[in-house]
């Protein structure tokens, strides 16, 4: 069946899904492009999690912050030190605070409670950043944690920042920008006109200890990094960004806003760079030399990458021996992952068939159409029903995506690739390359499928 | 530094417990053909389902009705209606829950009404049951939120009260594998039972060649509305939850019931057994019989290991009080009994229980805590001295932390595969999770005895130890003669003040570490040691020998060259020796140095010597296992990890004996002693003392600089003064240095001037300002690394220069959009001739696409118009190709 009969005949379709699948054609652009960016169809099984979700992924990595999550258990239940945010020092954020809110709570009011909360971490820690995570219900009950976060702020010197993240206010890229909203609280506060030559690294959480590749890769070419958001970072090092000369934005989804704001306001010029691949690691590092106008960093990154793409050139060259051919079908959280997987797919002489995202934009969906080759499938806010209908229909050989996705793959006789937060090998980098290829072989090619096709 | 927190009063510091809707979409999914939706925003579906997914390793489909902030102002209604029909579309269900989160709760959504209205709007679907449960998740934790669902589910499907003979099953939450245990055995009874619910399939399915999203197991509908009718309800549970479906059935339809415990550890399973006997009139059959005999034969082949457990419960009420039962019948003390539940029947369920234990063992202590957090769980198993754990995934961070063993059961076990497969019903399965439990104290008593004995008991003195080797130690005698050593330590700026004019090199080939030292974090160059930690590279020899020459000829005074590092150099022996030979053979005046903590020393000397390394440096900072305990955190050797005193003892034993040897050939040694204040300073003139009878040349008293993120990050620190009256002070018992710097592994040159940086990535050419002119491009991207944006669309442009056939990345501009909205796109004219002048100076424009308009006026202007999608560089290439041409 062709793909169009599909989307408009087969139940896994519903009418109101049909404007968010695309089907590439031959000749490339398909005039309007596709519906995204809106809000998840109800019953439908959005994969999509909330703003607070969105909000606590860019935050949560600040290591020695009280994150305090006000509402009930759940929210921080689920939450709780689940991500591969590495750190260095301080492993504060590794717990989940809740105010574990109850019946009475929701009936009286949860102000008191969050009150001797700040007030009892504040007394017995005397942290210097507290982060309160204002949930769903917690606007309706009518507490003013904007109010109580003032008020505590102000009695104890210290920053106690809200952050407005009630699900339902959006999507997880609303979660994004009421996170970055909440840095720039902090380190609006802490404004410099003197600036030394260093950058800041924005949108990289160290997940697997990412950030440190990055960082070390930066060190060999003589770059200094000033403050990292928010991987491994701290309140001290994030106070200290405001001096950087440049801030280059890796996860640009959650990040180029924070960094729009503080070209803004700080007089910090921003460049989108990205660690996935060699092409990209090589032009970034070789690129953030040259906009910090450093001939002999740059020089040193040309050499660098040259030295590192070839150390591992070999091996990737044999596992792309296993892999030429296979198609692939992707579907991660944003567009900037799934844009860049593409392109690793293709270096790997592999084809992406099916590709989708939560929470792409319309320009992401634009790139992602003129990257692939015709006949592909494109979905914004995919469900299982989907994923399954189309993966099977282009014949996936894997599928890359978060832990919810994965048993769908399995189910399917497909083989997966975890490119989710919660993975614990690094995919940035050259080191990440050899591991993303290591992985996709051991997947694609492990026996257990010679036994399903029988 | 790492904060450590303690148990809060008004914050629950890592819960110990997830929401309602959580047990109320597990319950449902052991009903056939169902499906379920929470109504609320959106991130509760999805966390739910990710939880489940990972525990089950099943695809977990449940819908949202994700609500918007519109939805939660002018109610959800609408999203639900319209929910419930896309989902029957998605997967045809014959049941479905609705179930209610937190935000549906607080604004009072009636879905009992909405359910209503639904049916009224669609004629067509009378015959899919659906099903309301209001499950706030702050009403109560996922215990309560399962069995609201299963009370709901009594209550709200249209019942059949016809009497017939079959027997309802309702069971409290129980594992799929447990669940195929169940039916087995009822089989094996005879029983035609009524199982609620049945996770049996739905969350452990076969792989199958076609897959289907709504999975086909559990309870149907049918059966269920014959539960009304049954003979008998047997309610598998170890307490009555507020609202019992049992009791329901009890009192609205006449159907006796009797609640037994959950079939877990012998009683309760022989009770089970004798139950199912009476009500089937059947005899418990012979397999089973037998079974029971190969348990207590288990219990007894595991007896006097579980006398040693010392084990902390956690997780759902129901399943600390079957663990607790079947620990203490077994003889594991149950210290902590913990559920995140607020259950106040929780601690008369076990007290008795655990008391008994306690009693036979004289144990004093122990807790049972109800309404709890991790945190608090977690100073439980410090306070009371568990030595084990037992409970879900969740446990993992103390069992990391804390080094106490996790038996991992109940839900949700997230770091571990066949979390659906643990079993703990019936014999075979309390087996199976005995020997579990059994095997975790067992793989740590066999791993750790040898140790903890040696620590414990084994006395001998150090000195004795000497003793042994020196008789062992061969004397061959001096390998350099009197006047050799003169020439190189004269020449040898380490060792002679007056050698500062000679220059030296330190290779740093020598990556890993064999011990942990409390003022060292080996990814920073450590300013303690001449051993720092991380040099900027590590070379291969090759690579070493090759800046060896190279360096060589640039500094002809180059006369000592040394391995320090950026490990220890006898831990990469194969690297240190390969490195020395390659340069020996090339040169073979040069000295050769080495420095080290000494553990591998007995091992290598004899070889050090051989290869002509005449001078080693070890650093020695203790003399008193006792103090070095405080100064080393481990150290591994011959495949053993030791720490405290027995690691300190056994790096002093090799120090000792290794210099010992070295001094026997003629290496002349020198000792590096880091002054620790409040740790070694008072003990250095002892350490002094025992080398100077040792027989060391030189000790070289160091001031102690504190490293950021090691254990001594916030130690007091000698200042110079001190350190110079030590000096002075041991100077009297032997030569010291005062002229040390504490240099890098890679250090080069003379003391005064280190050149290492300067030959770092050595052989580079450094790159000349060319002089052709430059060509420059305007690159619209989005990405940063494509030109992946429409002309149109930028709010800025990336400036590149092409110089010497490479593109160079010059600025970003901000420019006003061109094209900002159909309104605006009238007044265009004004706008382009804006951009034209901020990219005035450009040669060229790159854009994914452009409009003719813009494409007119900027060639015009003589400016070079590229639409393309490629990597920037690429891109700016193929541009300034087209000019060049």
């Amino acid at each position: 069946m062709v793909v169009e009969e599909i989307v408009k005949t087969d139940s896994s379709i519903l009418k109101e899904r049909q404007d968010f699948i695309l089907h590439k054609q031959a000749g490339g652009c398909s005039g309007d492009g596709m519906r995204c960016d809106s809000d998840s169809v109800s019953g439908a099984v959005s994969q999509r999690a909330c703003v607070y979700c969105g909000a606590r992924v860019v935050l949560n990595p600040i290591t020695d912050a009280f994150h305090i999550v006000h509402g009930p258990i759940g929210c921080a239940s689920y939450t709780w030190d689940i991500r591969g945010s590495l750190t260095s020092k301080e492993d504060l954020y590794r717990n989940s605070f809740s105010t574990d809110l109850r019946e009475t709570d929701i009936i009286f009011g949860g102000e008191k409670k969050l009150t001797a909360a700040i007030e009892e971490v504040m007394e017995k820690y005397n942290p210097k950043l507290v982060f309160i995570y204002a949930t769903c219900i917690v606007g309706v009950i009518g507490d003013d944690v904007e109010a109580v976060c003032r008020t505590l702020s102000e009695k104890y010197g210290n920053h106690i920042i809200p952050v407005k993240s009630p699900g339902f206010s959006g999507n997880k890229s609303t979660g994004y920008r009421m996170a970055c909203n909440a840095i720039m609280s902090l380190i609006g506060q802490y404004k410099t006109k003197e600036k030394v030559k260093g950058v800041n690294i924005l949108g990289d959480f160290n997940l697997a200890g990412e950030m440190w590749i990055i960082k070390d890769y930066l060190k060999q070419i003589g770059v200094h990094v000033v403050s990292s958001f928010t991987g491994d970072s701290s309140y001290e090092s994030l106070i200290a960004a405001p001096s950087a000369s440049l801030n280059i934005v890796q996860c640009a989804g959650s990040s180029t806003y924070l960094a729009k704001q503080m070209e803004e306001t700080m007089d910090i010029p921003f460049i989108k760079v990205s660690f996935f691949g060699v092409e990209d690691t090589t032009s970034s590092l070789i690129r953030i030399a040259e906009a910090l106008g450093d001939e002999k960093a740059r020089q040193k990154a040309i050499a660098f990458t040259e030295s590192k793409a070839k150390e591992i050139q070999d091996l990737v060259e044999r596992y792309k021996q296993n892999l030429i051919g296979k198609k692939a079908a992707i579907y991660v959280g944003g567009g900037f992952k799934a844009i860049s997987l593409i392109r690793q797919f293709r270096s790997l002489g592999m084809e992406t068939v099916v590709v989708g995202t939560q929470t792409g934009k319309k320009d992401d969906y634009e790139i992602i159409e003129s990257l692939v080759k015709e006949d592909t499938v494109i979905l914004d806010d995919a469900n299982p029903a989907e994923l399954e209908t189309f993966m099977i229909e282009k014949k996936a050989d894997i599928l890359v995506g978060g832990v919810k996705e994965r048993p769908l793959a399995y189910k399917l006789g497909i083989a997966f690739c975890d490119h989710n937060h919660e993975r614990k090998h690094p995919l940035a980098g050259f080191e990440g390359v050899l591991n993303f290829v290591k992985e996709i072989n051991s997947s694609i090619n492990n026996p257990v499928w010679d036994y399903i096709k029988e | 530094m790492k904060t450590k927190v303690s148990s809060l009063v008004n914050l629950n510091t890592n819960p110990c417990k997830m929401c309602m809707p959580m047990g109320a979409v597990t319950a449902l999914y052991g009903i056939k053909k169902c499906m379920s939706i929470l109504h609320g925003s959106q991130g509760c579906s999805t966390y739910i389902r990710r939880h489940m997914a990972t525990h089950y390793n099943e695809p977990v489909d449940i819908a949202s009705s994700s609500l918007t902030e519109q939805g939660t102002v002018y109610g959800g209604e609408k999203n639900l209606l319209q929910g419930l029909k896309n989902l029957i579309t998605l997967y045809e269900p014959e049941v479905i829950g609705v179930a209610t989160t937190c935000l549906a709760e607080t604004i009072g959504e009636d879905i009992k009404r909405m359910i209503e209205k639904f049916y009224d709007q669609n004629p067509g679907y009378e015959n899919i049951t659906i099903i309301p449960i209001n499950s706030a998740g702050y009403g109560g934790t996922q215990f309560e939120g399962y069995f609201k669902a299963l009370y709901a589910i009594v209550s709200q499907v249209k019942m059949k009260q016809e009497k017939h003979n079959r027997i309802n099953v309702i069971t409290s939450g129980i594992s799929p594998a447990d669940t195929r245990y169940l039916k087995r055995i009822f089989q094996l009874f005879e029983l035609d039972v009524i199982l609620l619910p049945d996770l049996a399939d739905n969350l452990d399915g076969a792989y199958k060649k076609s897959y289907s999203r709504l999975p086909s197991g559990g309870t149907s509908i049918e059966d269920i509305q014959q539960m009304a009718g049954a003979k008998y309800t047997l309610f598998l549970s170890n307490m009555e939850p507020e609202k019992s479906p049992a009791g329901y059935l009890y009192e609205q339809y006449g159907v006796p019931y009797e609640r037994i415990e959950l079939p877990v550890g012998l009683r309760a399973v022989d009770r089970f057994y004798d139950l199912l006997a009476k009500i089937s009139g059947k005899p418990i059959p012979e397999e089973i019989k037998e079974m029971r005999g190969r348990y207590l034969d288990g219990m007894i082949d595991a007896h006097k290991y579980n006398g040693d457990g010392r084990a902390v419960i956690y997780g759902e009420p129901d399943f600390v009080v079957s663990t607790t039962r079947l620990c203490v019948e077994n003889g594991v003390m149950p210290v902590a009994a913990a559920t995140g539940s607020v259950c106040s029947q929780l601690e008369n369920l076990i007290k008795e229980d655990i008391d008994l234990l306690a009693k036979r063992y004289l144990i004093e202590r122990y807790e049972i805590v109800q309404d709890t957090d991790f945190k608090n769980i977690e100073e439980l198993a410090q306070t009371c001295q568990a030595n084990l754990m037992i409970g879900n995934s969740d446990g993992r961070r103390i069992e990391e932390g804390l080094n106490i063993p996790l038996v991992r059961r109940g839900f949700p076990i997230h770091d571990r595969v066949g979390g659906q497969r643990l079993r703990m019903l019936g014999y075979e399965g309390s087996l199976n999770f005995l020997d579990e439990i059994t095997n975790a104290i067992l793989a740590r008593k066999e791993t750790g005895f040898r140790e903890e004995l040696y620590n414990t008991y084994y006395k001998e003195k150090m000195e004795d130890k000497m003793e042994e080797v020196k008789k062992d130690v061969p004397k061959t005698g001096a390998a350099f003669t009197k006047e050799e050593m003169e020439e190189k330590t004269k020449t040898h700026p380490c060792y002679n003040c007056g050698a500062h004019s000679h220059a030296r090199m330190h290779l740093p080939v020598a990556p890993r570490c064999n011990i942990q030292c409390n003022y060292c974090v080996r990814k920073f160059d450590c300013p303690n040691e001449s051993r720092p930690g991380v040099t900027t590279k590590v070379l291969t020899p090759e690579e070493a020998f090759e800046k060896y020459k190279v360096i060589k000829e640039k500094v002809p005074n180059l006369s000592v060259v040394g391995i320090a590092g950026p490990g220890d150099a006898l831990a990469n022996f194969e690297e240190t020796k390969r490195t020395l030979e390659l340069i020996r053979e090339y040169d073979k005046d040069v000295t050769f140095c080495l420095s080290t903590n000494g553990l591998m020393l007995p091992m290598y000397a004899e070889e050090l010597v051989r290869l002509g390394v005449s001078h080693v440096t070890v650093t020695l900072n203790a003399i008193d296992p006792k103090i070095g305990a405080k100064i080393y955190k481990h150290v591994n050797y011959m495949g053993v990890r030791f720490t405290d005193e027995s690691a300190a003892a056994v790096l002093l034993s090799n120090q000792l004996i290794g210099l010992k040897l070295l001094v026997e050939r003629g290496v002349i040694c020198k000792i590096n002693i880091v002054t620790l204040k409040g740790i070694n300073d008072h003990h250095i003139p002892a350490i002094v003392e025992k080398m100077k009878e040792i027989g060391c040349y030189i000790t070289n008293i160091m001031p102690f600089i504190p490293v950021e993120g090691s254990v001594f990050e916030h130690n007091p620190v000698a200042s110079n003064k001190e350190i110079n009256k030590l000096r002075i002070q041991c100077g009297q018992t032997m030569k010291q240095m005062f002229h040390c710097k504490q240099c890098r592994a890679d250090a080069i040159g003379t003391l005064e001037d280190d050149l290492s940086l300067q030959f770092r990535g050595c052989g580079g050419k450094e790159k000349t300002e060319g002089t052709s002119k430059a060509l420059r491009f305007a690159v619209a991207s989005k990405s940063g690394m494509f030109t992946d944006q429409h002309f149109g669309q930028v709010s800025e442009l990336y400036i590149y220069e092409y110089k010497e056939g490479r593109p160079v990345f010059l600025e970003k501009r901000k420019i006003d959009k061109y094209c900002a909205g159909s309104d605006e796109c009238g007044q265009g004219e004004d706008k382009i001739s804006k951009i034209i002048k901020v990219i005035g100076d450009c040669n060229g424009v790159i854009a994914m696409r452009i409009g003719e308009s813009p494409k007119e006026k900027l060639k015009e202007k003589g400016i070079l118009v590229l639409a393309t999608y490629d990597r920037i560089e690429d891109a700016v290439t193929m541009a300034s190709n087209k000019l060049l041409s």
